[in-house]
């Protein structure tokens, strides 16, 4: 059955196969899967690499995660963080990514590489910039819009305003993902398109869109991984403040390994974390309704 | 004449969200040429009141930054090259070879792109530490060589590339390596240029797992540099703002100048998936 | 939060210090040439500069650092006068590195012979330190504060100054609301009404504060005032937080009637209490000892004058907490000849005031060496001035563990921006700090206060 591409298997390529093969599974085991173990194991476990604590605890971890209201509320946010920016990423990416790709516009590469600049920028920096021009006193973004809010010190504004700082990093990714997903369309789809009449709208909604849709999963779970996952921001520019308004599970975790030196307890946190994602992931692959 | 009002309104609304794209910058490079009264003070101005170069110089002497930088540039190009290699490599054997396990190998490195850092960074610290690796650049080095994100890309993009000229060059009696290196590497490069770009800005961008694993300030990486000064702890806003300044444009630059091979990677490799 | 007053504190010593040594170029050849004492000097403790050390061979032992350098290099340049036979190299890293590296170097062969200890990384040094050469009876009658530092019956290093809150006041905004040096506020009623007239509005909008404490409340004023009501931060055991006392309540509400009743400020005006000072917005903040040398550096411009912190009734059982500056650690693996050279050197810079005078000053901190309190360099900083009449009724509840202040700040937090009632948030700050010291080998040092009940 698997022989049927090229049943000549050479010496080489069994050679260039079992190498390769070998390399990734040893690389993967000992990087990945050990320390998935060791977490996992550590996960009930009381474990203070400080003070040298490592005591089996049962469930005690788990127990405490499930009934954390911080670590519930952080999960909210998270989910209110990650959904919010996603779906502006991905709009914002799509709509000017085919602007850029219309005739209209003449100096594509160099609105592409402006709109890329904040993606390549530390985001420690950005955060800190972001918190200047969020000042209630001496920020730009009050002076501009004539308001006067307390952004990030306010619990009705604090999330949005690092979900804004977001968005405006991570938008240009989306940009040019969706640049090269419509430079790579089928041209013979849209000159057919064309032929029969089609208006601009409706080649955009029933050709390109649904065209584009592995792009638009690719965006969407590369950047539910990276969401979930985002603790920068917060640590700069509200360390979950006011109160505990802004905590995002990563955060937490965060805080709990590297700033408490709670490793077993920080391990769980991990873990559940991580199978939310897992569901997320695979309820976007089921939702987009792929083939694969 | 519709056309041309639609035009100039489309350009327009893209300037504008240039400008909102490129504000912060312009705020971060001119705060870098301010003294850190300046950049808190209450009478905000874009320019500098009183132009200083002096962010420019302590951040170098006191922070040693163009080490840090030299170091990052260091480590961030030779993961770079490696993850490049081992993600081609196994693009290659994933998508062209055919053999038992192969479906299930592949959804495994699908499935380590989910995984999120804190799951294994506390184990992988220990056993860096087990290994006596702490304080070495094979800290850094080897637990990044393979990347469950490239050969991803690199498996999608390398099944896009037809198999005939494959199946010439092994009936020319070409082995696997020379085709691997002499035909698969060339041909894929729009893919690497897209991986190169992710790793690049990954590697240069990365601050926890440096931080927690070097030591000597002389092996010090720039990113962990940048929150030397800046980090939780100081105020230093000039001298951070004038190195982020810096820090910037080698990532700039290699997405400037693969921006087409980079596009057209991300094209081939994204799209089919 | 520890953390970041020592950064500021150390940068802004640090950039005092690379001012002088602009503006003191021409001074350099007055400089080098050092003064090598060859009498006697110290009070109790006496160093004798005519007593070989390593018996004249020569030796070269490290010193660990963080911030100032010019500071080690005069307190080096001195004490090699006196040994030329002696070579210390001074190794310099950032706050944060610091403390990752010293550890590890500690625990490997080549360690430090002397280093620099700040006492919220306690714990993680304790175990490399050697005790001191010098008997406890010695150092208790120059230094105060070595009580707390006795454990088994060995100190391993003391303090030398101690940093606390006080007010600072803009003078020109004194001035222009009337006010004078009669009206320095010695009560919290007092100081509420100065408040209220230091503080300037157009229509709602605050356009001065006449007080603010924003981001740093936690700090300055929740674990502090608490002691002039006679409450402890932890418990009689030592061990067991207590933030969620009525006395603490009591504080946290007097600070929401300041903005709330009062109207002398907002939570919503000047996001830092001390950026804002500096700004010329808010005409009060109560900041500890670093604020000076800030003020001095960053904040040029302004006007200031420092009083000392107001008391509730006048007879407070104790005015403010205080955290310690620590002496050097000795590395107790070091080879011997260091060691001896490194107990050496601590001696050399307990006995020697004017050290111990530029040490306080580069800090801003009160010396702890009982001959100082009236020392005139020092009384020349207002911001120790104030503190010296009452110098003995400050306390240090010893090391804290971290999640106090972060648990407090949340808490205060919840109730001036997420609405929450002050029970409710000091008894979840209560409930989180017990759980993050379960495991804490922390036990407060509260009751070594001297005038403790």
């Amino acid at each position: 059955m698997f022989k049927k591409k090229h049943p000549l298997q050479s010496k080489s390529e069994i050679l260039l196969r079992n190498i390769v093969v070998t390399a990734m599974i040893v690389f993967f085991l000992v990087f990945l899967i050990i320390p998935i173990g060791i977490a996992f194991v550590g996960s009930f476990h009381e474990w203070n690499p400080l003070s040298g604590t490592y005591r089996f605890l049962g469930m005690e971890n788990y127990k405490e995660v499930f009934t954390s209201s911080l670590f519930g509320r952080s999960m909210i946010n998270t989910l209110i963080f990650s959904v919010v920016v996603i779906i502006f990423r991905v709009g914002l990416g799509l709509g000017i990514a085919y602007a850029i790709y219309s005739p209209f516009i003449k100096y594509k590469s160099f609105f592409r590489a402006i709109y890329y600049m904040p993606i390549v920028t530390p985001m420690v920096a950005v955060a800190f910039v972001w918190k200047f021009m969020y000042n209630p006193q001496i920020g730009t973004i009050n002076h501009l819009l004539g308001l006067n809010i307390n952004w990030l010190m306010n619990p009705k504004t604090a999330l949005l305003a690092v979900m804004i700082m977001t968005i405006w990093k991570d938008f240009g990714y989306a940009v040019v993902m969706y640049c090269a997903g419509l430079y790579s369309l089928p041209s013979d789809a849209l000159e057919a398109a064309k032929v029969d009449g089609a208006n601009g709208r409706q080649v955009f909604l029933h050709i390109i869109l649904p065209l584009l849709k592995p792009m638009t999963l690719f965006v969407v779970i590369t950047s539910i991984i990276s969401y979930v996952q985002a603790y920068v921001q917060i640590l700069i520019m509200t360390e979950g403040g006011p109160g505990t308004s802004t905590y995002l599970a990563s955060y937490i975790i965060y805080d709990e390994a590297f700033v408490k030196y709670n490793f077993g307890y920080a391990s769980a946190l991990s873990f559940v974390l991580f199978v939310i994602t897992a569901v997320f992931t695979w309820c976007s692959f089921r939702v987009s309704g792929s083939e694969e | 004449m519709k056309k041309k009002i639609y035009s100039i309104s489309l350009n327009l609304v893209l300037i504008l969200l240039g400008i909102i794209t490129v504000y912060p910058f312009v705020w971060m490079l001119s705060s870098s040429f301010k003294q850190n009264k300046e950049i808190m003070a209450l009478e905000q101005h874009l320019l500098p009141q009183a132009f200083i170069i002096k962010n420019y110089i302590t951040m170098n002497e006191r922070f040693d930054f163009m080490r840090f930088f030299g170091n990052s540039l260091f480590i961030t190009i030779v993961v770079t090259i490696l993850v490049v290699y081992t993600s081609t490599i196994c693009g290659y054997v994933l998508s062209k070879y055919e053999f038992k396990g192969k479906n299930v190998l592949f959804g495994f490195v699908l499935s380590t792109m989910m995984i999120p850092w804190c799951v294994t960074i506390i184990p992988k610290y220990s056993m860096i530490q087990a290994f006596g690796w702490m304080d070495s650049y094979k800290a850094l080095i080897i637990p990044a060589m393979f990347s469950g994100f490239g050969i991803f890309m690199m498996k999608q993009h390398i099944s896009t590339l037809p198999n005939e000229i494959l199946e010439a060059a092994r009936s020319d009696g070409a082995n696997e390596f020379y085709i691997f290196h002499k035909i698969v590497f060339p041909m894929a490069r729009n893919g690497i240029s897209s991986i190169a770009i992710f790793q690049f800005l990954w590697s240069w961008e990365d601050y926890l797992w440096p931080y927690l694993v070097i030591n000597t300030k002389e092996k010090q990486l720039l990113s962990v540099g940048l929150k030397m000064f800046n980090g939780q702890y100081s105020t230093d806003y000039g001298a951070l703002f004038a190195a982020t300044t810096i820090s910037i444009v080698p990532v700039l630059l290699i997405y400037l100048f693969f921006q087409k091979q980079f596009i057209a990677g991300i094209a081939s490799s994204a799209v089919k998936g | 939060m520890k953390k970041k007053i020592m950064l500021i504190a150390m940068v802004s010593a640090l950039s005092i210090t690379s001012l002088a040594g602009c503006s003191s170029e021409s001074n350099k050849k007055e400089q080098t040439k050092i003064d090598v004492p060859t009498e006697v000097f110290g009070d109790t403790i006496k160093y004798d500069p005519n007593v070989e050390v390593n018996n004249g061979e020569k030796v070269t032992i490290e010193l660990w650092e963080w911030g100032s350098d010019e500071l080690f290099e005069s307190l080096i340049a001195g004490y090699t006068a006196i040994h030329p036979n002696v070579t210390i190299k001074l190794v310099n890293n950032p706050w944060e590195d610091y403390w990752t590296k010293l550890p590890l170097a500690l625990d490997g062969e080549n360690g430090p012979a002397l280093f620099n200890i700040h006492n919220s990384y306690h714990e993680n040094l304790i175990n490399y330190l050697a005790p001191l050469d010098i008997p406890i009876e010695d150092l208790q009658a120059d230094f105060t504060g070595v009580d707390a530092h006795i454990i088994d019956g060995k100190v391993y290093y003391i303090d030398y100054g101690m940093m606390t809150g006080t007010v600072y006041y803009n003078k020109d905004m004194w001035e222009a609301a009337g006010l004078t040096e009669a009206d320095i506020p010695k009560t919290w009623d007092e100081m509420r009404e100065v408040a209220k007239k230091l503080t300037i509005k157009n229509g709602d909008q605050i356009v001065q504060a006449g007080l603010n404490f924003n981001g740093d409340f936690h700090q300055n004023y929740l674990l502090g005032l608490n002691y002039q009501l006679g409450e402890n931060i932890f418990k009689e055991d030592g061990t067991t937080p207590n933030v969620n006392s009525d006395t603490m309540k009591q504080i946290m509400q007097m600070l929401v009637d300041f903005y709330e009743v009062d109207g002398v400020g907002s939570k919503d005006f000047g996001e830092k209490g001390a950026d804002s000072f500096g700004q010329g917005q808010s005409a009060m903040v109560i900041q500890w000892g670093h604020f000076y040398n800030t003020l001095n550096t960053t904040w040029s411009d302004i006007n200031f004058g420092v009083f000392e912190i107001p008391t509730f009734d006048g007879n407070p059982y104790a005015y403010n907490r205080y955290n310690g500056e620590s002496t050097f650690g000795i590395n107790k693996n070091a080879p011997k000849d260091q060691q001896a050279v490194a107990q050496d050197f601590v001696k050399y810079y307990l006995a020697n005031d004017n050290v111990q005078v530029a040490f306080n000053l580069a800090m801003s901190t009160f010396p702890a060496k009982k001959s100082l309190a009236n020392n005139e360099e020092i009384l020349k900083n207002p911001s120790l001035r104030v503190l010296a009449e009452h110098i003995d009724r400050y306390i240090w509840p010893g090391p804290m563990p971290e999640t106090v202040e972060n648990s407090l700040k949340r808490a205060g937090e919840e109730v001036f921006y997420n609405g929450v009632d002050i029970d409710t948030a000091f008894d979840e700050a209560q409930a989180t700090i017990e759980k993050d010291m379960k495991n804490s080998s922390f036990v407060s040092v509260e009751n070594l206060y001297k005038y403790a009940k």
